[in-house]
């Protein structure tokens, strides 16, 4: 990766209180269900009424959260608008397969097929931006909101002042009872603070939107920079850690995806191996799993680097920062096929 | 200055053709590709037409050269069959002969045959080999698999923008190829038809009885098709290095946002107008370098008005010859822009302008008509291919005759 790029805003709804308050004194929300849902915010302040109506929830949690990150950045100019998403609206994909049965194909309302279209949320940002600019959207699992990322690097490469590059995705009841007849999540109820601790095949099903200003250049405002990126489609153990050690050196702290998932631990094992002694924040007992985790990971990694301290309720495991962070190594992987690594820098 | 990207390979099927050189027979003898569907479950089965790539996914596992196996889609196959015919067009025996990277778009994944056994995935009573469809109801499903088969490693990626994703598609590629991240993207799109869609476009009565006309006063709406493109980009210095045959250049492309509607673009073709005159403005040719263009052309009443003007906006009485190749293919979503994006190579390459098959009457709109008859030995060297969707997502490639 070529040059830098500046975290400038940010904003994230997740399981957590992450949307307002101050989220180093906010408390630990947990569950026993396998299904870490969102807290969802009140959205009457960023969507009008009539809108908010027709709705679903993927498309208020993506809009809500890219107008508060704009909020947060300072910048109201629009720009390039990229964003990624593994599933798009669940809800409305779902209701609109069942209506075609239901009403025999026919009289169906549109509203549930245009919403499902992985793009909508990005068409609702710019309609309500009115934003004429670059406009994209990817769909690869554990690769959409990275290729998102590197969409909008690209972009600020290329002369863009700032970018607003999101994620999001939600958990369906019925889309939890698929993935689980695969195996995606464990098959008792854990809690989910203790995941970690629970190594057994599977995880805990999470959901989330979480949007960034990227900017070309720093300000004293900024979170983070983003100095390093990688991704890696499917690697053996050995060029994993290889695509590690030549990716990292120095880091002060790592932030990854850990996820009490034993069919895919030994890859984290690698990570172990690689960076011993470096303190390592998992971050999944937070958001659960879901293809644009890797979004909220990064939202945190920003906080710890802008505020200099942890959410010490988040990680009762972890003692308080004594040194300052000046850089994190960022390292996820989606059911071992998707693996990213960022590298965070503080401003 | 960002290198120059030309595209060195080729590979299709759509209803008119199961490879590139079935396609253009096709369109040289302006036969269309539509009809009605022989593999959905429809009530629409004899009622809306479409163009259905014209073999049962079973004989699809033949040409994509695979046994036949459980999880594997018509998106997929469809999307493999395409693939390998654009890496022998381009005449790569392995794609880590050179770090190559894979760029793909889709709107609905497999749906076409998730929709099939939707029900008894989110049944508990039920179990058996369906449950190896569970992980193709995304869109990176055919992708990987794709990849995994192919031996796409280095980077790989899904788009999905609706109607213009493989356009986004060919962009995102040749954009890697300028920053110098890998010499050598495979970019396009698969598509196939469902049910989903078919009823999608259908509720939103955009969906013609007849064969579609576009830009025709009397059209009412696109039929929807089927099929798969992809094309191999290659930075100039790899392809002079590596001595590969170079079919044509991707001088320029452009993505805006209308921010308009959520569906509907706006009527005077805002949108459009600053796609095609952006990307024309980056390939570094003039107005009146460009030949032909390859129009959006669903034959949607709002599409043609719109795209029809922004043509009139951008080049006042001098419109250029243009065409829909939809009423040939139907409109294959995610896959259109790719498939358009190898039609105007054909254009250049052997001097075709392709015919805007069902005209008939001037719109009222305009003061434009697409081109009626197929016109041959007619000098190509400029195209311009556009791709507008859903969420206001506009795209319009130029493609240039490789010289020198």
């Amino acid at each position: 990766m070529k040059g830098k790029c500046y975290i400038q805003g940010t904003a994230a709804i997740s399981p957590q209180p992450t949307f307002e308050g101050d989220i180093f004194q906010a408390p630990l929300v947990h569950t026993d269900s396998n299904l870490l849902a969102c807290i969802e915010p009140d959205y009457k302040p960023f969507i009008p009424g009539n809108s908010l109506r027709r709705m679903t929830r993927t498309l208020k949690m993506g809009l809500t959260a890219a107008l508060k990150c704009i909020q947060d950045s300072g910048i109201s100019t629009p720009g390039p608008i990229i964003t990624g998403t593994g599933k798009g609206s669940l809800q409305d994909t779902e209701k609109f397969i069942k209506e075609i049965v239901e009403y025999k194909e026919t009289a169906l309302n549109p509203t549930p097929f245009i919403q499902s279209t992985y793009n909508s949320v990005n068409g609702l940002i710019a309609l309500q931006q009115k934003c004429t600019a670059y406009n994209n959207t990817f769909v690869h699992r554990g690769f959409s909101f990275e290729n998102a990322l590197l969409d909008s690097i690209m972009m600020i490469q290329e002369g863009a002042s700032h970018t607003l590059t999101g994620a999001f995705e939600e958990i369906t009841k019925e889309h939890f009872y698929i993935k689980s007849r695969i195996g995606c999540w464990k098959s008792a109820p854990v809690n989910s603070q203790e995941v970690y601790q629970h190594l057994s095949p599977g995880t805990i099903a999470g959901e989330g939107a979480a949007f960034f200003t990227l900017t070309g250049a720093a300000t004293p405002e900024s979170y983070a920079a983003i100095s390093g990126f990688r991704m890696l489609y499917k690697p053996s153990e050995e060029k994993l850690a290889t695509a590690l050690r030549n990716f990292s050196e120095g880091a002060d702290l790592i932030i990854c995806g850990r996820n009490g998932d034993s069919n895919h631990e030994h890859y984290y094992d690698v990570l172990d191996a690689c960076f011993p002694g470096v303190p390592q924040l998992p971050f999944k007992h937070l958001c659960g799993e879901y293809d644009t985790a890797g979004a909220f990971g990064l939202w945190l990694g920003a906080q710890i680097l802008k505020a200099q301290q942890l959410p010490a309720s988040w990680f009762p495991m972890q003692d308080q920062l004594t040194a300052p962070v000046h850089s994190i190594l960022f390292y996820n992987h989606f059911f071992g096929e998707q693996h990213v690594m960022l590298q965070l820098e503080r401003v | 200055m960002a290198e120059r990207v030309f595209i060195t390979g080729v590979g299709m099927i759509t209803a008119i053709g199961d490879d590139v050189a079935g396609n253009l027979h096709s369109l040289r003898s302006q036969h269309s590709g539509l009809g009605y569907t022989e593999y959905i479950d429809t009530i629409y089965r004899q009622v809306l037409p479409v163009a259905e790539v014209k073999h049962p996914s079973e004989s699809l596992f033949a040409l994509a050269g695979v046994p036949v196996k459980d999880g594997y889609t018509r998106t997929t196959l469809l999307g493999l069959i395409a693939m390998q015919e654009a890496l022998q067009n381009a005449g790569i025996e392995g794609v880590q002969s050179a770090p190559t990277g894979f760029i793909n778009a889709s709107t609905v994944g497999g749906m076409c045959d998730t929709e099939k056994v939707y029900f008894d995935i989110i049944d508990p009573g039920k179990n058996g080999t369906f449950l190896q469809y569970i992980d193709t109801l995304d869109c990176a499903d055919c992708t990987q698999r794709i990849a995994d088969i192919v031996g796409f490693s280095e980077h790989i990626a899904t788009i999905s923008t609706a109607c213009s994703s493989s356009a986004n598609a060919l962009m995102f590629g040749a954009r890697m190829i300028r920053q110098g991240m890998l010499p050598r993207m495979v970019c396009g799109g698969t598509e196939a038809l469902t049910r989903f869609t078919l009823n999608g476009f259908n509720s939103l009565k955009n969906v013609d009885k007849q064969f579609c006309r576009p830009f025709d006063q009397q059209r009412t709406g696109l039929n929807l098709g089927e099929g798969a493109a992809y094309l191999v980009l290659e930075s100039e210095s790899f392809a002079k290095a590596n001595n590969s045959r170079i079919l044509a250049e991707l001088s320029g492309y452009c993505n805006t946002n209308e921010a308009f509607h959520p569906t509907s673009p706006s009527p005077d073709g805002d949108g459009a107008y600053e796609a095609m005159k952006t990307a024309l403005a980056m390939s570094g040719r003039s107005l009146e370098q460009v030949e032909y263009i390859n129009v959006h052309g669903t034959a949607t009443l709002n599409n043609d008005v719109s795209e029809g003007k922004a043509l009139e906006r951008l080049f006042g009485d001098k419109v250029p010859l243009f065409s829909s190749t939809k009423p040939f293919t139907g409109h294959t979503l995610a896959a259109a822009g790719a498939i358009e994006a190898i039609y105007s190579i054909l254009a250049i390459q052997h001097g075709l302008i392709f015919p805007n098959l069902n005209f008939s009457e001037k719109m009222e709109e305009l003061s434009i008509t697409p081109v009626t008859q197929l016109l041959e030995g007619y000098p190509v060297n400029n195209v311009i291919s556009n791709s507008f969707g859903f969420g206001g997502n506009n795209a319009s490639l130029v493609i240039s005759k490789y010289e020198g």
